[in-house]
């Protein structure tokens, strides 16, 4: 089951990526991390660190212009990894939470692959700063907005919709 | 501190596989400013001794074949060596045979530096010693210009004279035969005397008053007065001296100075005239 919710949120994350990127715009969230933080809090560490690898190659191959295969592969697994850390010790449920611990990720992802870049090249490139925090903030509301969405019982409003119809 | 258990350490070891798979695949794609990938520089760095250790083993290969190849040279060029060194030892023996050649010859010219007109060398290809005739054959003939009466002589002295001629062969009378006779003189002593051969390889000289002191090694050359041999030609040493009880003369025992069966090579001198007085003269030279 985790599987295939991991399977479809990476589908969606791939599409949403090419959207988002077709549209143009300037600070876009980082969707791959989405279904990372999704796995991480219902599946463990292990799903989580195989979604994150899946996740960051899907973002390594759509990335344009095109990335080394296996940067944010690497990231993501670690980014996983944290996250099922963390999701192993707290219980998570706010909106608020989760919206920030995403956020933080995105964060930590970008010092993560600026610390690789400078290893790999032996030259550090800084990403603009701004545009880490506006996509920081993009993916936390975007994952807040998720996961309010999430906990709306929308089968047993629908249940009681129909009972009403009914009656 | 006890280990934790493997089921609890599994997260570790995935995260550990993920990241090294990950950083494996970017080292093989990233390059450094230098031109050169990180993932070939660890390559170099961990294949870096196999390559040195292949390099010296092929090093060492090389220098092994170029050993096997010297050795064979080497080897070659040692048979080769001793080949040569075989020929030229058979070569140096040839050598030193016509080197003691050439020393009989000198000999024989340093006795007679200036050897007679019609001076024929020769071999003696055979001695017959059977009973008491002592006679020679020699490979020359009256072809080359042999007559009867002609000297025969080693570089050692007197061997005999010319009795026989055949067209390409001559017999020579040994001095030793038991009937051969020739005028000659003690030399020492300045004593002339006659040598008869006494058929047994030696000669006797006869006719030599006691009170002459003769002694044993006495040299005995030819005197020339018998009209048949030149002067001062070597016939041997006294072998011994002895009296009889009642003669007036010693019997004197000479050893010759040839052996002819060790003068394979020989000259035959013209035979001496008795109207060429000076004759005598000019073979002393």
């Amino acid at each position: 089951m985790n599987s295939l919710r991991l399977a479809a949120g990476l589908a969606l994350s791939t599409l949403g990526t090419l959207g988002l990127g077709a549209l143009g715009l300037p600070a876009t969230p980082d969707l791959f991390l989405l279904p990372v933080g999704d796995s991480a809090r219902r599946g463990g560490a292990p799903l989580a660190m195989v979604a994150g690898l899946l996740a960051g190659l899907l973002e390594d191959l759509v990335s344009v212009p095109g990335r080394l295969l296996g940067l944010h592969a690497f990231t993501k697994v670690l980014i996983g990894y944290v996250l099922a850390t963390i999701a192993a010790r707290t219980v998570i449920e706010k909106p608020a939470a989760v919206g920030g611990l995403l956020a933080g990720a995105v964060v930590l992802e970008s010092v993560a692959l600026v610390l690789l870049l400078w290893i790999l090249r032996g030259e550090a490139l800084l990403p603009p700063p701004l545009l880490v925090l506006s996509r920081a903030a993009a993916t936390g509301l975007l994952a807040g907005a998720l996961q309010v969405a999430s906990r709306v019982p929308w089968r047993e409003r629908r249940e009681a919709r129909r009972r009403m119809k009914l009656g | 501190m006890s280990t934790p258990p493997l089921t609890s350490r599994r997260p570790e070891i995935l995260l550990a596989v993920l990241l090294s798979a990950c950083l494996v695949a970017l080292s093989l794609q990233v390059r450094r400013p230098t031109g050169e990938s990180v993932g070939e520089r660890w390559l170099q760095s961990i294949l870096g001794p196999f390559v040195d250790l292949v390099a010296g083993v092929r090093t060492a290969g090389g220098d092994l074949a170029e050993w096997s190849s010297s050795r064979r040279a080497l080897l070659s060029e040692n048979r080769q060596l001793r080949s040569s060194a075989e020929a030229l030892e058979a070569e140096l023996l040839r050598l030193r045979g016509v080197e003691r050649d050439r020393d009989r010859l000198l000999a024989l010219f340093g006795a007679h530096a200036a050897p007679p007109a019609g001076t024929v060398a020769a071999r003696l290809v055979a001695v017959e010693a059977a009973g008491p005739f002592r006679t020679a054959l020699l490979d020359r003939g009256a072809d080359d210009g042999l007559s009867p009466g002609g000297v025969v002589v080693a570089a050692e002295g007197l061997l005999g004279r010319v009795v026989a001629v055949g067209a390409g062969t001559a017999r020579v009378q040994l001095l030793s035969d038991r009937v051969a006779a020739a005028g000659v003189l003690l030399a020492r002593q300045g004593r002339a005397a006659v040598a008869r051969g006494d058929g047994r390889g030696g000669a006797t000289i006869l006719y030599v008053p006691t009170i002459e002191a003769v002694e044993v090694n006495d040299p005995v050359v030819t005197s020339g007065t018998d009209g048949l041999y030149p002067t001062d030609l070597p016939v041997g040493r006294v072998l011994s001296v002895n009296r009889k009880a009642d003669s007036l003369f010693w019997e004197i025992q000479v050893a010759m100075a040839v052996d002819p069966a060790r003068a394979a090579r020989v000259f035959v001198l013209p035979p001496v005239r008795t109207s060429d007085a000076p004759a005598g003269a000019a073979a002393r030279r």
